[in-house]
């Protein structure tokens, strides 16, 4: 069990809903029902490889239970260590066990030069002065040089002396596409805690869902009559079923989703990233009979457009600056050493045995090109005059020197490094794709409409793949993000998950309000990552994925049922289906993150509390607005959650039923779809339990894991250059000496406004102290506004889709009025043209000629045919007058030509 | 009477043999039954024989072309029966087909 | 004088000249196909009365055979196989006689001039009052010279010259074989029809 199989199992667990989806593409219309078979096999076996991979992991890193208070031991954590393992290691433990803690930061910026080697970067800078700037928040810099000194040695040693706290990432590729210059385009991977975790839960949901779906999509096995859609001829439209394209789709989905978790370079995120977005196309357009399906597929593909435009920008800028698209570092030539080593982005922008974000030297260099470019020039006729010859190294070297010299990537204080800037174009780019795919503000209008899709899409959407692709991006990509991007990815963050809840509130249909819910839960996990809360938006993002596509496989339930998606149309139908209704009401209780306060609770507890406390460290680290705003409207955020989504409950499965007819014909689900909904509901429910600390093994938990993933240099506050505020440390908040300060306010908090919005929720729907009308009254613009979706979809319309209109309406007049007239008259002329030339040259010359040889020919053919009468007597007097006239002739020349000769 | 006194000479020969050629031409010429035309090419053919024989006769030219002359006349007489067999089976043919032995009825392949 | 002069040779040339030359007319001017077959009977004959006076007995003789005796005869047969009334006596019109009468008779004067016109043609051969009545008997030589060998060349000197002269036997077989084909496909020709034309007809 060695972990050079990882790659090859993930690999295999990504390629196997591939050739699923090939398969059922090339036989499904023989397959029928068997297509569900394959799919479900390549699901079911892509998550027993994953889970294989996991226990992998768990043998050689096993998570220790280290999280709270001494973070520093995490603190350190060398990007190209997966290549390092005998030389970088043991030299390491070598300075380190002779070094005082005070110089072993020396001992590693060393080693650390030695493994990057390109000699790109400056490397020389003095390290102290990082660690002194970074440490804030009044951690010591022998407490930080500690941990740098346990990592050296635990995780060189790790793989060979059994379980260590952390793992390296795996970085490396399957196969190189192709090599231009610089620029590598491969097959890679990289592989992390982060990654295996994704590759489990996405593999479990889908799994579940698959299984589901087989139930939900039964009808699709013969010939569909689709009431939604009426024909000309005013009968309902009849086709055949596309059970096979369904499961294909969903095949095709889960690969691009896996692909895309364990991608190792920017280039294959960005294919995955694409294929994700189109299968999501073909899955909410799967009704394409449906206007409002088609509709609502170009809007969600579209709009992604809009982000994934930003993307490439944020990609080009990334690659123009750093030159890679490698995340890990790349062993060039296979020799196991670090020299030649290509280094990955991560590396690359956070160097250094601190990991601190740093400028590199090519972004400073191509920043100040023409600066540069006259150095050198400099340099090189001063060379020249001396005689010698400057090497490229050479070069390299002073320009290192130089840039250091001149302050460009330390600057003295009020300025920033040369090219900071394009980091932050770099990674707001890349968050404005993840803004598209997660459903972030503004771009968060596709996914309501979204809906159109079966359910089963709309569960595996919401939950395991597209919106949960953006969100791990933002993950993924964390440490190239400067401070001044996080804080615009918590500001949206925090827009999206206010503005979404309460919209969620009015919303009447039931798959709207979780598809509003969702894009809150979205939020935040965005403004979780955005105030450094980096597991606990990435935890947030597994346990909402497990009660999430339990909430949405419910709603499915129901529809099923009831055939309707008006939740004024249902009530009272926990009788009636009392595994749908007890299934959904877990899955209510973890997304509001119910609990008994520091004993237990529903998974969304975990998550959302420390998201909360992550807030509330920000909130309590800056004095400023921004940190208040963030704080207050999570917490607000948190109880209209509990409020919308017991409101769900309460007017579907509670009280009396408002449609007779609809009741007295529901029913509880088929065994293959509540089964699921039971597996989902215990995963809901205890994803994140962990252990009581005493308890052996007691780091295995969703936390403990995630932590392992921690992206280099995440131990640490960082702050920016263009902004005051800092960003505290995740462990900040978990230290002992901050419990009382910090995590008992905020779950008291956070339980408190849980309880407040289900209790609400009651008084208005189950009790019926408070009607909903009364209030809808009370606030008629408020309500309108919500029930508007606060006119997004208007102001859209107002600002892009109307003026795109008109102008569009404005080419076409021009293009029909002059373009047109254009095009048309110079086709009438070269008409008129061909037609006189047609005339004169064509049948007047060329024709004239060619029929007056004709005509010659044929009349002396005529006239020769006269002679050819058939009859035979009168050839031979043609034979005899020949012979005469032969004969006349030879005699006429013969006195002349022949007898002169002799 | 000069004639009947002269010695005979090859041109004699030589001219019997032109009148048979042309009356043998003159036949084809103008009969209008196919056997009529059979019977002109045999005449023809009887006017070629005889100029072989005038030129291959030691008495009438001391340089003859000897016995060449007489063979040639033998290959042209058996040429001249095999031509009478196949034509006369071409003429029934004819007769046949179209019920008649005139020859200006067959002209169905003129152009 | 008269008789002293008499050349009994130039006698009989003219007397089977002239009557060779009236029945060829009389072929071409008959207009009865019988009569047409009977002169013309009699105009080869009178042309082998030539041969034989030119020395050529064997040729004369095959003449007779064959061309009086075989070739005629089915020519006859022909006649009668074809003689339904209205084909006894097919008339040409006057303006294709005078045509083809124009044309025959400049071929005529042509030829004539040819024939006379060359002077070794004309003149007489003075030797052959030398020449011996058995030396021109031809049989023997010419059976030798279908076999193969030309005993008439064996005084040729120049062996060069002499090898070329090998006999006939070479055409002979090819001439044999001809005829055989030939009469195999006149038969073939002349065969009855027994296909049935119309099926619908029956038969």
């Amino acid at each position: 069990m060695d972990t050079s199989l990882l790659p090859v199992l993930l690999g295999l667990a990504v390629l196997l809903p591939l050739g699923s989806f090939w398969v059922i593409l090339i036989a499904g219309n023989r397959l029928g029902k068997q297509a569900a078979t394959v799919a479900v096999g390549a699901i079911v076996g892509a998550g027993v490889l994953s889970f294989w991979s996991l226990a992998i992991w768990l043998v050689h890193y096993f998570p220790t239970e280290a999280a709270h208070g001494h973070g520093g031991g995490h603190g350190s954590e060398h990007e190209a260590g997966e290549v390092e393992q005998p030389a970088h290691g043991k030299a390491s433990e070598g300075h380190a066990a002779h070094a005082s803690p005070s110089h072993s930061g020396h001992a590693e910026t060393l080693a650390s030069d030695k493994a990057s080697g390109t000699g790109r970067l400056d490397r020389s800078v003095d390290s102290q002065t990082m660690l002194v700037s970074a440490h804030l928040l009044g951690r010591s810099v022998e407490e930080s040089h500690a941990g740098v000194e346990e990592h050296a040695g635990g995780a060189a040693e790790g793989a060979k002396e059994g379980p260590s706290a952390r793992g390296p990432p795996f970085a490396g590729d399957y196969y190189t596409l192709g090599v231009f210059g610089n620029l590598r385009l491969t097959i890679g991977y990289y592989i992390d805690t982060l990654t295996v975790l994704m590759f489990c839960m996405v593999t479990l949901i889908a799994s579940c869902i698959h299984f589901y779906a087989i139930g939900y999509m039964h009808e699709e096995l013969h010939d569909v009559t689709d009431h939604e859609v009426t024909l000309e001829s005013g009968r309902h439209l009849t086709r055949p079923g596309r059970f096979h394209r369904f499961f294909q789709y969903l095949s095709l989905f889960c690969f691009s989703m896996l692909g895309l978790v364990l991608a190792g370079n920017i280039a294959m995120v960005f294919v995955f990233w694409e294929l994700v977005g189109i299968c999501s196309y073909f899955l909410i357009g799967f009704y394409i009979e449906r206007k409002s399906a088609t509709n609502a597929a170009n809007k969600a593909f579209i709009t992604n457009r809009v982000g994934d435009f930003g993307m490439i920008i944020g990609l080009m800028a990334l690659w123009t600056g750093l030159g890679t698209f490698q995340f890990g570092a790349y062993d060039a030539n296979g020799d196991g050493k670090v020299e030649g080593t290509e280094q990955g982005l991560f590396e690359l922008v956070r160097p250094g045995p601190d990991h601190h974000f740093r400028v590199p030297l090519s972004i400073a260099l191509a920043e100040s090109r023409e600066e540069v470019a006259s150095l050198v020039k400099g340099w090189r006729s001063q060379a020249a005059a001396e005689g010698k010859q400057l090497n490229e190294a050479e070069l390299q070297k002073r320009l290192a020197a130089y840039a250091k010299e001149a302050g460009w990537l330390e600057p003295s204080s009020g300025k920033t490094p040369r090219g900071y800037w394009w980091l932050i174009i770099g990674g707001i780019g890349i968050f404005c794709g993840c803004v598209g795919k997660s459903a972030q503000f503004p771009l968060h209008v596709w996914l309501p409409d979204a809906m159109e899709g079966p359910t089963p899409v709309s569960a595996l959407v919401h939950s395991a793949t597209m919106v949960a692709a953006g969100v791990y991006l933002v993950g993924r990509f964390y440490p190239v993000f400067t401070p001044e991007v996080l804080w615009v990815i918590a500001l949206i963050g925090c827009i999206t998950l206010f503005m979404a809840a309460t919209i969620a509130i009015t919303a009447t249909d039931i798959k709207r309000v979780l598809a509003y819910s969702t894009i809150s839960q979205l939020g935040y996990m965005m403004l979780s990552l955005g105030v450094g809360g980096w597991v606990a938006g990435l935890m947030h993002l597994v346990t909402h994925a497990f009660f999430k596509s339990l909430l949405f496989l419910c709603s499915g339930s129901v529809i099923h049922a009831v055939h309707t998606n008006d939740m004024m149309e249902m009530g009272g139908l926990r009788k009636k289906m009392p595994y749908t209704a007890y299934t959904m009401l877990i899955g209510c209780l973890a997304i509001a993150g119910v609990s008994i306060p520091f004993l237990i609770g529903f998974s969304g507890y975990y998550s959302k509390d420390r998201i909360l406390e992550q807030a509330f460290v920000f909130m309590q680290q800056n004095h400023s607005i921004w940190g208040a705003v963030f704080f207050y409207a999570a917490l607000g955020g948190a109880a209209i959650t509990a409020f919308y989504m017991f409101r769900l409950w309460f007017l579907t499965f509670a009280g009396k039923p408002r449609n007779e007819h609809r009741y007295e014909h529901a029913h509880e689900s088929p065994k293959v779809m509540y089964v699921p909904l039971i597996i989902l509901a215990v995963f809901a429910t205890g994803v994140a339990w962990k252990l009581p600390d005493w308890v052996p093994g007691s780091g295995l938990h969703l936390a403990g894991l995630l932590e392992q993933a921690r992206p280099a240099g995440l131990h640490g506050t960082m702050t920016g250059y263009w902004t005051e505020l800092v960003w505290p440390d995740e462990h900040f908040a978990h230290a002992p000496e901050q419990h009382y300060s910090v995590v008992v306010p905020v779950t008291l908090l956070a339980t408190g406004t849980a309880l407040a919005g289900i209790s609400l929720a009651a008084v208005m729907y189950l009790w019926g102290w408070l009607s909903p009308g009364d209030v809808r009254r009370r606030f008629p613009r408020l309500y309108a506004f919500l029930w508007n979706k606060w006119y997004f979809d208007e102001l859209y319309a107002f600002l892009l889709i109307q003026p795109t209109h008109g102008i569009a309406r404005l080419i076409a007049m021009f293009d029909r009025r002059w373009i047109d007239w254009v095009i048309d008259g110079s086709a009438n002329l070269t008409r008129a043209f061909a037609n006189a030339w047609e005339k004169i040259v064509d049948r007047g010359i060329v024709d004239g000629l060619a029929n007056l040889f004709a005509g010659w020919v044929w009349s002396i053919g005529v006239w020769f045919h006269r002679l050819e009468t058939g009859r035979l007597r009168q050839y031979v007097l043609y034979l005899i007058v020949g012979f005469l006239a032969l004969f006349v002739l030879v005699s006429l020349f013969w006195s002349s030509a022949m007898a002169a000769s002799p | 009477m000069t004639g009947l006194l002269a010695v005979i000479t090859v041109s004699h020969y030589l001219a019997v043999g032109a009148f048979f050629f042309v009356t043998g031409v003159l036949c084809m010429a103008t009969k209008r039954n196919a056997l009529g035309v059979l019977m002109g090419i045999e005449l023809v053919l009887n006017g070629a024989n005889l100029n072989f024989i005038a030129f291959g006769s030691k008495y009438l030219r001391s340089e003859s072309l000897g016995l060449d002359g007489q063979l040639m006349a033998l290959f042209v007489i058996i040429l001249a029966a095999a031509e009478a067999a196949v034509a006369l089976a071409i003429a029934l043919s004819f007769y046949n087909a179209h019920s008649t032995i005139d020859v200006d009825q067959g002209d169905e392949l003129k152009g | 004088m008269l008789l002293g002069t008499f050349d009994l040779h130039t006698f009989l040339f003219v007397l089977f000249a002239l009557t060779a030359c009236l029945f060829a007319a009389g072929v071409l001017f008959s207009s009865n196909i019988v009569r047409m077959a009977f002169h013309l009977v009699l105009s080869l004959g009178s042309s082998a009365g030539l041969f034989f006076l030119a020395g050529a007995e064997f040729v004369g003789a095959m003449q007779l055979m064959i061309y009086v005796g075989g070739t005629l005869v089915l020519l006859v047969f022909g006649v009668m196989l074809t003689a339904q009334h209205r084909f006894l006596e097919m008339r040409t019109n006057a303006g294709e006689w005078v045509l083809s009468l124009v044309v025959g008779g400049a071929l005529l004067m042509v030829l004539l001039q040819a024939a006379f016109s060359v002077s070794q043609w004309n003149t007489p051969n003075t030797e052959r009052s030398q020449l011996a009545v058995d030396e021109s008997k031809a049989a023997t030589p010419i059976g030798a010279a279908l076999a193969g060998v030309r005993v008439d060349k064996l005084q040729q000197k120049d062996a060069h010259l002499r090898a070329g002269m090998s006999g006939y036997l070479m055409p002979f077989v090819i001439v044999s074989m001809h005829l055989l084909v030939v009469l195999v496909g006149a038969a073939y020709l002349a065969r009855p029809r027994m296909a049935v034309r119309n099926p619908k007809g029956g038969g």
